[in-house]
């Protein structure tokens, strides 16, 4: 008997009434409808039994009389199964119990629904506000239908993030927004007892731009990949097929196999420059610049070959639901191979040089040390998670496109440190190597004639739920959307890597060295952009406009003298 | 003559300090395959640097000594040095102890800028540069004392000359002890703490700008130059020739050299932390603390 199977016996023996539906729409996935009352027994019931929790969805379901909806996902790697949990609250008294007291990892994405959806959560400890800034008016909520997208309230003077006050016998040391190690919108208030880290607090989402109330409110289906690959600076590709697959998910759409293959090595490159673009950063935050120097110019080679393949150096453009807009032929194919040739030389090199020195292992051995158990209790995922001797990756646990045709290893550290993700992140470059090689040899065997992309039969039917993950550089991203009418989904949410990550951070801090603080942040590769979801779109009626650099001369200046 | 000695002894520091910087930013840039900045950039720098608007960010007098006080400290030690092996004018009304106290004022006047400024990076950046001074201070001291033993005199033309007239064990020992604290006198990788970028943003200096900061860095400059030219008078002394204007153009190219040296370990090594450098100064100071005790017994 299937986990899902099983899965669903216990729900309907545990739950009774409170179980509305249990569906398999597609293998590896289980979507539950429950009763509000069930929510807290059914989840500590899956953690009970394995389950990774993954994230919340919040959204505004009012327009059937439904209320407001909150769907929890929860990932069973071993059986290649996701759960969805999806419960409703009414529109005038919505709230929820808080999962926080059992799953820690889940307090930011019930305070994002607290800021974004006025959700209510009974025993949330932090009720902080997370994702909204600080001077946006209160009672608000701007994923909530009747909110435009585009609603500019005034802002606020005198209105400050209230951060905690230094435990006594510690001083506070600022870093961030602006710091020459967190390159980033966000503000760690570290507190230290000379050098030593005793604490910390987090402020993010700076930059938080609404990109999900976006896609639900003016773009179209096939506009979101295009977007989605703009959340993010360094995996755009990662954000771009992982939506794509949702919705195809969702669907019912089956993609031609030669897409399938070049959305992998679309994928792998981008693994290949964000992992040489980690390491050379965490070169510079331990004061090596040279490893910095040395692996940016790797880098910079797959950079070009992507500029040749794509026109662009990132940012591919490549993904559309039910395909992919670009074909790699025999011509590319070689220049693939070549390159890869070239970056795997080189860094072997390097490799050599960074595993050798004495002082590297000084200041990354035992620097940043998370217990697995930590790491289970905070769920984190990726190199963060490998690193720590969690044998997690979703191209092997939950495979997507074509990854269970090609063969991978998944390395994997225990020492639970710095050290053991540099060295998960330095042998997964290789590992990304020979699944392109293995990509293109099935690419070259396939038949050219095939269509890089099916045609859609129809409208995509509306209410459907799709859930679809993605390893991206940093750890699995997750998509969910809920398909909706007006050829756009009604609810898109993305959650990033960084996003349980950056939680586990305070943690990781706890007691080390403040010289060490910016490779710690480091460790886990922050991406802000994809935790935040920026965009900067300049979107009136649908139409994309572009403006001149005079016209945002003009705009700032206008701002400036307060006109 | 010896007046002019003076002179041209600062204006020998003077001139060719930032050549070095420049020599150092350039053989970095060839390690990281970079083309780097030209030669004598660093002239540019200072220049820019001093046409700027002097700000006073902390608002207090100190800060704005600070820079005048460590420069000027730096530079009354220079003046004092055996140009080429000739005692200096001032020679006769100063000795080993005046060195090195015009040498601690010039670190003392970093740490009291960094605390003016009230930044807290500065001051964690100045309580990593206290640490420092405490530990590698004593190491300077012992390398020149070693000179006091074997030339039983206190003047500074016998103390540099007396470092290397007897080459026993003391000597290698001393030598091996001087290049590794070198590279944390001119504060390159691994041991540029007090300043790192990353974590403390260049730590006592984060609040200094324009001409304040101007002087900081020629200070930076004098100081690593003064390092490596003690390195080559004191421990390579018995390998310059008599004639002064050779003796100059070999030293010049020595500590060039050394320069060499210097960038390339900074080059190929991530930074410690302080805890660790600490742990690491400690063992130099009892290898020093050896190395003398061997000069005295005659070894």
């Amino acid at each position: 008997m299937s986990r899902a199977e099983k899965l669903r016996r216990w729900l309907e023996k545990e739950l009774g009434g409170n179980l509305i539906s249990a569906e398999t729409p597609f293998p590896g996935r289980l979507f539950i409808d429950l009763k509000r009352e069930a929510l807290t027994a059914a989840a500590s019931g899956l953690m009970n039994q394995g389950a990774r929790y993954q994230m919340g969805i919040g959204y505004d379901a009012r327009k059937d009389g439904r209320g407001f909806g909150l769907v929890h996902t929860f990932a069973f790697d071993r059986d290649s199964l996701l759960v969805a949990l999806r419960t409703f609250a009414p529109g005038d008294n919505p709230e929820f119990d808080s999962l926080t007291p059992f799953i820690p990892g889940a307090g930011w994405s019930e305070r994002e629904y607290q800021d974004l959806l006025g959700l209510k959560f009974r025993n949330l400890s932090d009720r902080k506000r997370l994702v909204l800034s600080d001077d946006w008016p209160e009672g608000i909520y701007p994923l909530r239908r009747e909110v435009p997208h585009d609603l500019m309230p005034p802002a606020a003077e005198e209105v400050a993030f209230r951060l905690e006050e230094a435990p006594p016998g510690t001083s506070i040391i600022p870093f961030g927004p602006f710091h020459a190690s967190l390159h980033e919108p966000a503000h760690f208030s570290v507190y230290v007892d000379g050098e030593d880290i005793k604490g910390c607090e987090y402020r993010g989402f700076m930059t938080h731009r609404g990109i999900e109330k976006l896609a639900q409110t003016e773009l179209t289906y096939n506009d979101v990949p295009f977007v989605a690959e703009r959340i993010c600076g360094i995996c755009g590709s990662v954000h771009a097929v992982n939506y794509a697959q949702a919705v195809e998910a969702a669907a019912g759409i089956s993609i031609p196999r030669r897409a399938e293959f070049i959305r992998m090595v679309a994928l792998e490159l981008e693994r290949l420059h964000s992992h040489l673009l980690w390491l050379g950063v965490a070169g510079h935050l331990i004061g090596f610049d040279t490893v910095f120097m040395q692996a940016w110019r790797i880098r910079e080679k797959i950079m070009w070959l992507a500029e040749r393949l794509t026109g662009n150096r990132k940012t591919y453009g490549l993904v559309i639901i039910g395909g992919v807009r670009r074909d790699i032929n025999r011509e590319s194919s070689r220049d693939i191979r070549s390159t890869l040739e070239e970056v795997d030389r080189e860094m072997q090199a390097l490799e050599k040089a960074i595993l050798k020195d004495r002082t590297i292992h000084r200041r990354t051995r035992g620097v940043g040390y998370l217990s697995k158990e930590e790491t289970v209790k905070w769920n984190l995922v990726g190199p963060v998670a490998r690193a720590r001797g969690l044998k997690i990756d979703a191209r092997r646990d939950h495979p997507y496109a074509a990854y269970d045709e090609v063969e991978f290893e998944v390395p994997v550290a225990d020492s639970g440190d710095v050290w053991g993700t540099l060295v998960v992140r330095v042998k997964e470059v290789y590992e990304a190597i020979k699944i392109i090689n293995q990509c293109l040899d099935r690419l070259e065997k396939l038949s050219k004639n095939e269509p890089l992309a099916v045609e859609l039969e129809g409208p995509i039917p509306a209410g459907r739920q799709g859930l679809s993950l993605v390893e991206a550089p940093r750890g699995e991203a997750v998509h969910f959307v809920l398909t909706g009418n007006e050829n756009r989904p009604e609810r898109w949410r993305v959650r990033a890597p960084t996003y349980p990550n950056l939680q586990a951070v305070p943690s990781m801090l706890l007691n080390n060295k403040l010289a060490d603080f910016p490779i710690i942040v480091g460790q886990i590769d922050p991406c802000i952009s994809c935790t935040d979801r920026v965009l900067v779109v300049e979107n009136r009626s649908g139409k994309a406009r572009l403006l001149s650099r005079q016209e945002l001369e003009n705009i700032s200046r206008a701002k400036r003298s307060g006109r | 003559m010896k007046v002019a000695a003076v002179v041209i002894n600062l204006l020998y520091f003077l001139l060719l300090a930032p050549f070095l910087e420049g020599v150092m930013r350039k053989i970095t840039a060839r390690i990281q395959s970079r083309q780097g900045p030209p030669l004598y950039q660093p002239y540019l720098d200072l220049l820019k640097l001093l046409g700027k608007e002097n700000l006073n960010a902390a608002g207090h007098p100190v800060f704005r000594l600070a820079p005048l006080l460590a420069l000027a400290s730096v530079l009354s030690a220079i003046a004092l040095l055996p140009l080429a092996g000739q005692s200096s004018f001032l020679a006769h009304s100063s000795d080993l102890m005046t060195l090195i106290y015009f040498l601690t004022l010039g670190g003392f006047s970093i740490l009291v800028g960094a605390l003016a400024s009230g930044n807290p990076f500065a001051s964690v950046g100045a309580s990593r540069e206290m640490m420092t001074i405490i530990m590698l201070e004593p190491v300077l001291a012992m390398t020149l004392i070693l000179g006091v033993v074997r030339a039983g005199s206190l003047g500074l033309v016998s103390v540099t000359e007396g470092v290397s007239t007897n080459r026993g064990l003391s000597y290698f020992l001393m030598m091996a002890v001087y290049l590794v604290a070198l590279q944390a006198f001119v504060s390159r990788q691994p041991f540029d703490i007090p300043e790192a970028e990353v974590e403390i943003l260049e730590g006592p200096y984060v609040e200094y700008s324009g001409p304040n900061y101007a002087l900081f860095r020629y200070t930076l400059n004098l100081k690593r130059m003064f390092y490596s030219w003690l390195f080559v008078a004191g421990f390579l002394g018995f390998m310059l020739p008599g004639n002064i204007i050779l003796c100059l153009v070999i030293q010049t190219v020595l500590i060039l050299a050394l320069f060499v040296l210097i960038s390339v370990i900074g080059a190929t090594h991530p930074r410690f932390r302080m805890d660790q450098a600490l742990k690491f100064y400690g063992i130099l100071l009892l290898l020093a603390l050896l190395a003398v005790g061997l000069g005295v017994r005659g070894w």
